[in-house]
């Protein structure tokens, strides 16, 4: 190895350690690529130009300064419940309940509209408040499947719908807004984020997001504590050996979850919102824990990698606005399809797995083949 | 040594298998060249220690492995099938130690489904007809209509065998069946086995206790380190030959282990340097645990491990020796008894208190529990050790520069060849991945050392590394509990050695004091003082 080679070697392994985990993000970058072009195939078939299509969707979304910080604005909230998905699985378990705890996170922070405090330190409160909700709603199911056993799919799904009714008769009663009855209470001025770009949605809210995501790469991957929970999640019974408690690190990884979806409502009631009110049907919030998991999956469950794709997903949903808008006018659910071809080709590797066994018994049924070919001429020259 | 077969129609047999080899692609020879006999009305046992080929050799007669030389011909041509239920077809089948029942479904269901093919409609009722005539006809009672995982281990035994019979096999192969039976139920297993046999049945029971194949076979096959080394008539064979036959030959035995230090093996004879006055490092005393099914794993178990000595626990694998390592290392909690290490009480603690008190362990499940595959090496070498002070710094945070320089010195160290501090742990071969393993405990400067089949799997090399590293561990005055199915390491490496059968001690005595032919016996559950035929 040449001594430049060595270097070269040296930086990519620095390059490596940095972010751990990262190396697939050309799996990523493949997926959404395909996801576009099946995106593309659909709008031709009906009918549509995709490239116009396209272009005025990715200018809208990336080329000037307020189509980022519109994507931006969409990305905040789906970096924080990415992160809960993430970190979840990380310690391997399956959080879908981000939606849920979203909602929670939601409805403590527009209650800081019963009283007054400064600015700053009201933030401060907003934020503290969405958080803890969200992390209490968490700690439910998490309880439930370190103590009965009950399994996290079936019970933070649950939690999600009790969290959407509990949340309606919340906001029909005790949040609501007695001058307009379909919403509740405002975040007031005092708490809400100024804009960081003017004329567009996006807040300083957005450093609030960046900022949770660099500590969740911290504490994953800096800290003992983190160490415990990748540990645990990789291989239980190893983590086990290692003396690390697994069902404190799946409890930890559940509340810490819950604090990230919390406060992802926090980016829209108190950021990107124009009313900073939730409405009955919390249209506003719905579908961004979801959503997130995909997010998540792109992002391959890495907080830096998360940044990205939730800008990207960010800029698929603000560009595709603009998209409708373009001459060859494309609806917007376009956008939703490219989501779930992207998603869908994420899965593939781990279909490419499969491959092996399937190449290994076309090899055998080629060689029996063979020996039958052969057996056969064998016996007609004797 | 071949004697004429027990059977009564010598003419015909049932299956046939002509100088069977097979060598696996990652190049173990499992089986060697193996020529042997089955026939109809016949109880063959099939005896033979860990990793003797015997499963491989099942496999091979009953179709669903290719021999990689040689044939199995039955008198309807030669065998050879692509799946179970092709071997059932033809009339061969298995009762494999983990049965392949449905907990959910009742015996019947399970009869049922067996039948039919994946798309054709169950036909329930017919299943339990053919059930009760055939429970009426072998004498076989289990009840049809409770689900599997409320029946006792036996039970669910019983409707496995019954699954085999209802498609008419007439070879009939259970996999150690004993193992996981009450006595009580072996003598009702056996009782029925007979039954079968006069019904004209033909079938193998692999096992590895003397006794149990002595008391039931008509015909004992004896396989070692995949060679077929005895086939011999059971009533003419002696439970010393039997034992002699399983683990090594007579030249071998009367060398004694001394000689056995080979290369291979590390000599280690110093045994009088061993004090056994001071205390001792690990304290044990009337152990006993349950397994993970519940049954009695060990069975009232004492001993010391003292500084400076390897004390080497053998047996055949799955007589309570992991059990037994899990109970003083923190990963399973025993019913009864002590275990102290220096005075002080381990049991009950988490691994990580253990740890502190000075023990190292070595795993016997390295891809298990020893290391965390897609971790890389650095993060493997703080397993265990992440929250010491030397690793993890204020706030809790890693000291990754710390940790990366520990692991460059155990690469070093331990001769671990890997790109460095951040491959994947998967991405090292066997042997590396376990010096990872061992570098790793030995650098918690442990006062005792538990060492669970540390060189299983690996090769020559890296397995006589690892030997030497404990040896040496054993010089610096460190106490060393070796677990391992391998017999001759065993041997070799220990102080004083307790032979492990059913949860029981059934002797501890330095190794010069036993011959093969004594392990052999004691392995397969016969002590000296029982009178042997």
């Amino acid at each position: 190895m040449t001594e430049s080679q060595e270097t070269t070697s040296r930086l990519l392994r620095g390059v490596h350690r940095t972010l751990t985990g990262l190396h697939p993000a050309f799996e990523s970058v493949l997926a959404a690529i395909v996801g576009l072009l099946m995106g593309a195939l659909v709008m031709w078939l009906w009918g549509y130009d995709p490239i116009v299509a396209y272009k005025s969707m990715l200018l809208g979304a990336f080329a000037n300064k307020w189509g980022l910080a519109d994507s931006g604005a969409i990305a905040a909230p789906l970096v924080l419940t990415a992160l809960t998905f993430s970190i979840c699985l990380r310690a391997g378990m399956f959080n879908i309940g981000a939606e849920g705890q979203l909602i929670m996170g939601g409805l403590a922070t527009v209650s800081v509209g019963f009283f007054a405090l400064p600015p700053g330190l009201h933030h401060i409160v907003a934020l503290t408040f969405a958080m803890i909700a969200g992390g209490l709603w968490s700690i439910g199911p998490a309880l439930l499947k370190l103590t009965r056993g009950v399994h996290e799919v079936i019970s933070t799904i649950m939690f999600n719908w009790i969290a959407h009714f509990l949340s309606i008769f919340l906001i029909g009663t005790l949040l609501i807004n007695s001058l307009s009855a379909d919403q509740t209470i405002a975040v007031p001025a005092s708490a809400i984020f100024s804009k960081l770009v003017r004329g567009t949605d996006l807040t300083y809210a957005i450093f609030v997001a960046i900022a949770f995501a660099l500590i969740v790469y911290f504490v994953l991957w800096h800290t003992a504590i983190g160490y415990e929970v990748r540990a645990a999640g990789l291989n239980p019974s190893a983590a086990r050996y290692g003396g690390i408690r697994t069902k404190r690190t799946m409890f930890l990884a559940f509340l810490l979850g819950g604090l990230s979806a919390g406060l992802g409502a926090t980016m829209i009631l108190m950021g990107s919102s124009s009313t900073h009110a939730m409405y009955r049907l919390h249209g506003q919030l719905r579908n961004i824990g979801f959503d997130g998991m995909a997010v998540a999956m792109v992002g391959r469950n890495h907080p830096i990698g998360i940044l990205f794709s939730a800008m990207f997903f960010g800029g698929l949903s603000a560009g595709g606005r603009l998209m409708q808008l373009s001459s060859s006018p494309v609806p917007v659910q376009m956008v939703r399809l490219v989501m779930g071809v992207i998603v869908f080709t994420m899965a593939v590797p781990e279909l490419a797995k499969i491959f092996p066994s399937i190449k290994e018994q076309t090899v055998t049924l080629g060689q029996g083949l063979k020996r039958l070919v052969t057996s056969s001429r064998g016996r007609r020259s004797t | 040594m071949s004697e004429a077969p027990a059977s009564g129609n010598v003419d015909g047999y049932y299956l046939r298998a002509e100088n069977i080899t097979k060598i696996y692609s990652d190049g173990t020879v499992a089986v060697r060249d193996v020529t042997m006999e089955l026939h109809s009305s016949e109880i063959v046992g099939l005896l033979g220690e860990n990793g003797a080929g015997k499963t491989t050799l099942t496999k091979i007669l009953s179709g669903l492995l290719p021999p990689t030389k040689g044939r199995v011909i039955s008198p309807r041509g030669r065998i050879r099938f692509t799946s179970p239920r092709e071997a059932l077809d033809f009339g061969i089948g298995m009762v494999h130690q983990h049965f392949a029942l449905v907990g959910t479904f009742t015996a019947a269901e399970n009869v049922a489904l067996s039948h039919e093919h994946p798309f054709a409609r169950i036909r329930l009722a017919r299943a339990r007809e053919r059930l009760e005539t055939l429970m009426e006809e072998s004498g076989l009672h289990v009840p049809l209509d409770v689900p599997i995982e409320k029946l006792a281990v036996g039970e669910q035994q019983r409707v496995e065998i019954l699954k085999v019979l209802s498609r008419d096999v007439d070879l009939l192969i259970l996999d150690e069946p004993t193992s996981v039976l009450t006595p009580l139920e072996v003598d009702e297993l056996f009782v029925l086995l007979r039954r079968l046999r006069d019904a004209g049945k033909s079938i193998i029971l692999i096992t590895h206790k003397l006794k149990e194949v002595q008391s039931v076979t008509d015909r004992i096959v004896v396989l070692r380190h995949g060679e077929l080394v005895g086939d011999v008539v059971t009533v003419e064979a002696t439970t010393e030959h039997l034992a002699k036959l399983m683990v090594g030959d007579v030249l071998e035995q009367e060398a004694g282990a001394v000689e056995l230090s080979n290369e291979e093996f590390p000599v280690c004879r110093d045994r009088h340097a061993v004090d056994r006055t001071t205390d001792s490092v690990l304290h044990v005393e009337s152990l006993s645990s349950r397994g993970n099914t519940g049954e009695v794993a060990v069975d009232d178990v004492s001993f010391d491990v003292y500084g400076g000595e390897i004390f080497g626990i053998a047996g055949v694998e799955g007589n309570g020796q992991s059990e037994l390592v899990e109970c003083l290392t923190g990963l399973r909690m025993p019913f009864e008894g002590t275990a102290t290490i220096k005075g002080t009480n381990i049991l009950g603690k988490d691994p990580r208190q253990i740890y502190r008190l000075g023990v190292a362990h070595i795993p016997e499940d390295r891809w298990e529990l020893g290391l965390v595959l897609p971790f890389t090496l650095a993060e493997n070498a703080i397993l265990g050790v992440h929250r010491w002070e030397e690793f993890r710094g204020p706030l809790g945070f890693l000291r990754w520069g710390k940790i990366n320089h520990h692991v460059r010195s155990l690469m070093d160290r331990f001769e671990i060849r890997a790109t460095g501090p951040n491959a994947p742990a998967k991405s090292l071969s066997g042997g590396n991945q376990q010096k990872l393993i061992v570098g790793r405990e030995l650098a918690k400067d442990p006062s005792i050392i538990v060492a669970s089949q540390p060189t299983r799997g690996l090769d020559i090399g890296a397995a006589k590394y690892i030997r030497d590293l404990l040896v040496e561990m054993r010089g610096a005055g460190r106490a060393i509990l070796l677990v391992s199915a391998d017999l001759d390491e065993v041997l070799a490496l220990s102080d004083r050695v307790a032979i492990m059968y059913e949860g029981e001690f059934m002797t501890v005595c330095p190794p010069e004091n036993l011959n093969r032919e004594r392990v052999g016996l004691l392995m397969g559950g016969v002590t000296e003082k029982e009178p042997v035929s």
